[in-house]
């Protein structure tokens, strides 16, 4: 079930048309990731998705839980209250004490005072602050900080968690803890929409998402269906050494190749024709009794997709 | 690289961040240089405008109205009240600024000074002295007449008494060297009966032989009456003849006898030539001093007519003397302060007596309120708009309204706990606050909210706090140098003057003063309370305006710099890559 959709988005400021003709829908317990080079306008479409921005032009609209469509603009008032969002900087006051935020906030949302205490209490657990309850959220580390903003913003129950750069400006133990938070945020039932630029994280976290390009949607589906065009391409072998390397090249050479691209311990290989190069090449390998560390001709990385996509404009 | 390099780079570099943020730019350089501007064109004057005079007096006499004509010259707004408590009342109401009680006249007739009274509002302590100074001048030079009014009739009476002097001297002159006359005559007189020879001339005669003499005399004669008797009783017989014979004899003999002591003296001379050589220096003695008896009455004559020509002087002089006393007695006023200053000038303070906290206890009163609520109001905006939350606050489901209200709650719960201590500690000092406090205290929240409102609206419109601050500093400020609290607002022009009226620091100053001090009732100030009221209302839409336009600024904010933060870490991979 939708739980959002845009219908031909359009955000400009002035003359500078920041997106462009956006259809999008996100589907009940999905993690849709939002990625795109910087000022491609990937935050601008999650401004849309907040209301934070009105679009200048197309439908954005907010699917209850009767199935029934809300102009998100139009019920803002009441669809923030299922809505979670989480900015790329902390956002909540650093003089209160880590349940003196969630209190607040969560009363904010009219939450009744002892449900609150209780969906708090879980939360604290869920995000393993609870030894830090009583902590100003000044005093917490870099990681707890952000722990306390998603709890912020979960603090609700939303039905949808929208999140800006979550990881940026973590280190990557703190990144991996926070995709696993939110891994298990989603598998309480939150939708959760987030724009990074941890292209790995998108892809360990997200099952769909959007490449936003140039202000207009690349791609948008499962991350499967979004790399397919990438797919049998081109494949990487990784070499030892020089003197394989050489005669491999070599060896390729005589095969109708585009372009071997040399990345010293390992090449890049793109053929005419993947399947019957790899088996040429593989019956080559086994005659020289040639060593190598791996070959992988498989799905290419969310960033190396993206990478070519930005290559390619 | 010299050592002043780096300062200088360091320099400019300050000058052009600040600069370069345009609210800091604006209110560094430019709100001093407006403020001066403001205060330099306001104050750019050396009139008064709009000071308004009540002028109560029993009746408007001549010397009144040439009074109020006199004030009527220095753009004096001049009223006059048929009595003093509807003058006394208009100061109250700050319709006036002063009344002045003037004497039915001004004229001086006796030795009391006049007494003009001043009656003021104690709170506009200022006011009332410039006020007292300017009045006082225009009193100073009609008292500076009736002063000189009064020295003239005095120097008047000064020439009179010297020409009277200078008369009655030629008389008095003329009646010393009538008395010197005389004194010489009665000299001379004196000299000339002194020297009367009036001594007793000591007689040989004896006196008892006179005396026997006498006798003697007397026997004869009684003989010879005898003798004369028996002559008639009897016929001229012989023994009759005898017996007067023998009478007569008798008497012969005395007669002899007294002829004997006549004639013989103890000295052997004759007492009847003694007696007249006596009589003939006698006569001489006589004759010489009735000569000069005749002399001296001459010279008495003359005593006298000098005697009574000085008399007649001295009347004259006595006269012109009764009259110049007369003339000098005419003098009513004679006391010399009277003279000097005949009119002297009270300030008599309308409302109860008090110390001078009494009377600037309301601007104190408004000035920190109205300090801490825009202080306040614009501290606790730059608060939640630089708070890391703010963004957060965007989503949720809270309205905007509701927000802005809980500062301003915030504001007043805070300042309400303010006035509570201030108006705790007043007490201390002011225990006549204390009937009319609930009022004050509500008048002071109202307050709190417009300024708490104007320092929202600084915090919204300022991005940074400093500037923010400054510029709620620099409004503050403003509003108290247009209050009268520190100069007189009517020594502005007539125009800031008319706009320093809607000034939220004196409208709420003018009511704190009346209750706290008239204990005016707050129904007879609705007026004012409505347009506090009003700016409230006012200021808390300006400020739903801002914050509607604020939010588009913030987004467009928020963008640039997730935007500049985006393109910083793009920078910093590829520099790493």
């Amino acid at each position: 079930m939708d739980v959002i959709k845009l219908k031909e988005v359009s955000k400009s400021y002035k003359d500078n048309k920041v997106l462009h003709n956006v259809n999008l829908s996100v589907n009940e317990g999905d993690i849709l990731g939002v990625i795109g080079k910087s000022g491609s306008g990937k935050t601008t479409l999650l401004n849309l998705l907040t209301g934070f921005v009105e679009a200048t032009k197309g439908d954005i609209t907010y699917v209850n839980k009767f199935g029934k469509e809300r102009d998100l603009n139009r019920n803002l008032h009441k669809v923030k209250r299922h809505l979670g969002y989480c900015p790329q900087h902390n956002s909540f006051y650093p003089q209160l004490t880590v349940e003196e935020n969630l209190l607040h906030f969560g009363m904010l949302y009219g939450i009744n005072k002892t449900i609150l205490k209780e969906n708090i209490s879980q939360l604290l657990k869920f995000t393993k602050l609870s030894d830090h309850k009583n902590k100003l959220a000044k005093h917490l580390s870099g990681g707890m900080q952000k722990r306390l903003d998603i709890s912020c913003s979960l603090v609700h129950k939303p039905k949808i968690l929208i999140l800006d750069e979550p990881t940026a400006d973590l280190d990557p133990i703190l990144q991996q803890e926070i995709i696993h938070l939110l891994q298990e945020v989603n598998g309480q039932g939150i939708t959760i929409v987030i724009a990074s630029h941890h292209l790995e994280s998108i892809e360990t976290l997200c099952n769909k998402v959007i490449i936003v390009n140039k202000g207009e949607v690349h791609s948008f589906g499962e991350i499967e269906n979004v790399k397919k065009p990438y797919l049998r391409d081109y494949f990487t072998i990784n070499l030892p050494g020089k003197e394989g390397k050489d005669k491999l090249i070599e060896k390729l050479r005589g095969f109708p190749i585009k372009k071997i691209v040399d990345k010293g311990h390992s090449i890049v290989v793109y053929p005419e024709h993947v399947e019957s190069t790899i088996g040429k090449l593989l019956s080559f390998i086994r005659e020289e009794n040639l060593y190598l560390h791996d070959m992988h001709f498989g799905k290419p990385s969310l960033n190396e997709v993206f990478e070519r996509i930005v290559k390619n404009e | 690289m010299s050592r002043k390099m780096p300062l200088w780079l360091l320099t400019k570099k300050n000058i052009k961040l600040l600069l370069r943020a345009k609210g800091s730019a604006l209110i560094i350089i430019f709100a001093p240089l407006l403020l001066m501007l403001v205060l330099g064109l306001s104050f750019n004057s050396s009139s008064t405008y709009g000071i308004n005079i009540g002028i109560y007096s029993p009746s408007i006499t001549d010397d009144v109205q040439n009074f109020i004509d006199l004030l009527k010259e220095e753009s004096f707004t001049i009223t006059t009240y048929d009595s003093l408590d509807s003058c006394i009342s208009e100061i109250k109401s700050g319709n006036t600024h002063t009344c002045i009680d003037l004497p039915e006249s001004l004229n001086i007739e006796g030795n009391e000074k006049k007494e003009v009274i001043f009656h003021v509002d104690p709170a506009r302590i200022n006011l009332v002295w410039m006020v007292q100074e300017t009045v006082n001048k225009k009193f100073d030079l009609r008292s500076q007449e009736i002063s000189q009014s009064l020295t003239q009739n005095i120097l008047g009476k000064l020439s009179e008494t010297k020409s009277v002097i200078s008369e009655t001297e030629s008389m008095l002159n003329t009646a010393k060297g009538n008395a010197d006359s005389s004194a010489s005559s009665a000299t001379s007189t004196k000299s000339s009966l002194s020297g009367l020879d009036l001594a007793v001339i000591e007689s040989n005669v004896n006196s008892s032989k006179i005396g026997s003499v006498d006798v003697e005399v007397s026997e004869s004669n009684d003989l010879i009456s005898e003798a004369r008797e028996k002559i008639k009783e009897t016929t001229l017989d012989n023994t009759t003849k005898q017996g007067i014979l023998d009478t007569l004899a008798g008497a012969r003999n005395k007669l002899n006898e007294a002829e004997r002591v006549l004639t013989t003296n103890g000295t052997g001379g004759n007492v009847l030539t003694q007696l007249h050589s006596d009589l003939v220096t006698s006569q001489n003695k006589l004759k010489t001093a009735a000569t000069k008896i005749s002399s001296s009455n001459s010279n008495l004559e003359s005593i006298a007519t000098n005697l009574q020509e000085t008399a007649s002087s001295i009347g004259t002089v006595k006269d012109k003397l009764t009259g110049l006393k007369s003339s000098i007695d005419g003098v009513s006023v004679t006391e010399a302060s009277t003279i000097t200053s005949p009119l002297v000038t009270k300030v008599e303070t309308v409302g109860e007596e008090g110390t001078f906290l009494n009377y600037l206890f309301p601007a104190l009163i408004v000035l920190v309120i109205m300090f801490s609520s825009l202080l306040l109001g614009t501290t606790l905006v730059m608060m939640e708009r630089h708070s890391p939350a703010f963004l957060r606050n965007f989503f949720l489901p809270v309205r905007k309204i509701t927000f802005i209200t809980s500062i301003y709650l915030t504001n007043l719960i805070l300042n309400s706990l303010q006035i509570v201590i201030i108006l705790g500690i007043s007490l201390i000092f002011l225990k006549q606050a204390l009937p009319n406090l609930h009022y004050i205290a509500l008048i002071l929240l109202l307050a709190s909210s417009v300024f708490t409102f104007i320092g929202m609206v600084i915090g919204y419109v300022f991005n940074t706090e400093e500037t923010s601050v400054l510029a709620t500093i620099s409004l503050g400020s403003l509003f108290l140098l247009f209050s009268g609290t520190i100069l007189p607002l009517e020594s502005t022009s007539a125009y800031i003057k008319g706009i320093a009226v809607f000034n939220p620091f004196v409208i709420t100053e003018k009511i704190v003063r009346e209750v706290f001090l008239f204990s005016t009732p707050i129904q007879s100030l609705w007026m004012e309370i409505s347009l506090l009221a009003g700016y409230a209302v006012v200021f808390f839409i300006i400020i739903l305006f801002i914050e509607t336009i604020l939010h588009q600024h913030t987004v467009r904010k928020y963008l640039k710099g997730h935007h500049r933060a985006h393109r910083q870490k793009d920078k910093k991979n590829k520099n790493d890559g």
